[in-house]
């Protein structure tokens, strides 16, 4: 419920998720709608480790749209922004003028200030500008009162914001018509759906020809195949990475260290000769792995055995938590690979998760009901 | 002419050069013929600062053939070393019977030695398979006394090695047969017709490769459906407009397909199941410092390209050797107590200006690069007529120290 302290300040607070795509995005047919030449696919992650929380307050007394993102004022006027404030005020002014008349017309002319962080790295390949968007955009809308459709209005934002509309196993599809209306996000499965599917970000240092995929990677996540969804993971990010390099200039988002977990995962799975782990890269070195939860353990061990930590480098393991366990010298000597020090930030453990939710507890309020930033917001 | 040493000992020594693509050979339609998906252009370097040598001595009282590859005793066994001999001694009995009598039947049924060095790091993607078989060849031909088409000889050796039959620009058709008769190499411009072009080679390390060139390529037509793309859509126009940039000498376009065809081969080993990398940090750091140096000067001066190795091949015109030497020497500082950085042909020294340093801005790396190699586009293999250049004695073994 908007809350209302008086000043006639409405304020809503929401967080949402990260999503990781399987089958990538990458290339769009239409810059300004931001229509992407392929269909995509990815696994939403749970908020409790890595979410994005914006609180948008409107107030007849603001002079002008103000935002703040983790803690800096940045310019409102930038167009990404902007296509999602007109958006979402147009579909308040639809629904007003269709009728609906117990809208709350708060917002509907009124200016807004959106302040926003993350609870990770930014700008490191960590998907915050889809969390970002899509929950600006979610927060927009509980505040004006607008219902429905919405992925459309965050794909304007950000094209992966649209997959972070909703939890679990969501498609973007990519959509054929000229004004993007059919270019919306769709679950396939809800994060329920594959509890033992577990996620691990590890944490870089802190710097085509695509989907007949698509077909095999959502009947891979209906039936929960472990082996399809990994393989076909894999060789996505590994063409994603391709086309990347094959642009001109060519662009890198590889690393020495990306390439050695590549190399410690398929040399982990030949080992086994079992398709036990996966690897996925964005565009950054942070390398996201896919693993069944009876490998966590194990596979946590030996990413610490082969990229040690720094000695007082802080907490290497962070969200779910993982116990310790020993690795066997076999295995040791499989993988036969140097060990990296310090390659390897940290680690985060985590698993699918749900769409943005509104934030009901008041002192999550990111911003005063003056309509600034709190301290150490 | 063979050396008689009085022991019925048949001598010839050998030079033959490396080369390097400019339009790459990656994935094979027949792995025993070595035929290629897609034909291929490349460079010929000049022999004075990169060579293998080869002598090849022949005589009755060899028991049997044998080889010796940088002073080590390798197996004359191997299938490519086999193809390679088979196919000379094929043709030599061919001539023969074709009623040339003339010809020295040396060697028809005899043994071989076969002793051969190279002037620089083996399997460290310096393209050494490519100039020792066609070297191996070349000399064989000239103990056996063979002429004619060689390159299909040597392609069965190593498929690079054909380009290394000829000097100057040389292509690679890649052939409709299945017999591969019609899979050989030809000379597009001869060494002599770009006297400006000349190539620096940034030696990054000399340790081996991590995923030899054979099963590599092997598992790129496995699962790459990118190289499927390469090889159909991509490669036979870009050999008719390399083909044309060549004969025009025209720089910009030269560089343009070299660098563009370098980085597909690199996406293609990467959309490779398991994904095979030759480029490290240092390679990318080349790459942009490429980029980098061509967009200060708002014009293409300098193009890398880069084998199945992390050592970078750079294509440059005389006029920017100087600079963009010294570039690299900023850029990539060697160790103080490296050895010689620069060998090969000599450059001058030059000073930077702080505007390029500046507009290229990156950080300089350590002893990214070992040294460098300053060369240009050289002849195609040649007999050494001088003897001290043997390899081997006249008693068949390798000399001392050879």
């Amino acid at each position: 419920m908007p809350e209302d302290s008086g000043k006639k300040l409405t304020m809503v607070t929401c967080s949402a998720p990260v999503n990781i795509a399987v089958i990538k995005y990458w290339g769009k047919r239409d810059e300004e709608l931001i229509l992407p030449i392929n269909s995509s696919l990815s696994v939403t992650l749970h908020q409790d480790q890595l979410k994005t929380t914006t609180t948008v307050a409107c107030s007849r007394s603001f002079q002008e749209d103000r935002i703040w993102l983790n803690g800096k004022e940045e310019d409102i006027t930038q167009p990404r922004l902007q296509s999602c404030l007109r958006e979402i005020r147009r579909l308040a002014r639809k629904r007003r003028s269709d009728g609906e008349a117990d809208v709350d017309a708060a917002g509907l002319s009124h200016k807004v200030h959106i302040c926003s962080v993350n609870n990770f790295p930014t700008a490191a390949g960590l998907a915050s500008s889809a969390a970002g968007y899509a929950c600006l955009v979610y927060t927009l809308s509980r505040v004006m009162g607008v219902e429905g459709e919405l992925s459309v209005v965050s794909r304007q934002g950000s094209g992966s914001a649209c997959r972070s509309m909703y939890g679990g196993f969501v498609q973007w599809i990519m959509g054929q018509q000229g004004d993007g209306k059919d270019s919306l996000a769709q679950q396939v499965e809800p994060e329920t759906h594959w509890p033992e599917l577990r996620v691990l970000v590890l944490v870089h240092r802190a710097d085509s020809v695509v989907p007949a995929r698509m077909k095999e990677m959502i009947e891979a996540v209906h039936k929960r195949d472990f082996t399809a969804f990994a393989e076909l993971t894999m060789k996505d990010s590994n063409q994603f990475h391709a086309t990347c390099l094959d642009t001109y200039p060519p662009i890198f988002y590889l690393n020495d260290v990306s390439r050695r977990v590549i190399n410690l995962v398929h040399r982990y799975n030949r080992h086994y000769r079992e398709t036990k782990v996966a690897y996925t890269f964005d565009a950054g070195p942070n390398a996201v792995i896919y693993t069944l939860q009876q490998n966590v353990e194990e596979f946590v061990q030996v990413v610490k055995h082969f990229f040690p930590p720094e000695t007082n480098g802080g907490q290497f393991l962070k969200g779910l938590p993982v116990a310790p366990t020993t690795l066997s010298e076999e295995l040791k000597q499989a993988i036969g690979m140097e060990p990296m020090v310090k390659g390897i930030c940290y680690i985060i453990s985590t698993k699918a998760g749900p769409g943005p939710r509104v934030v009901e507890d008041p002192s999550e309020h990111l911003l005063g009901s003056d309509g600034l930033p709190k301290e150490s917001a």
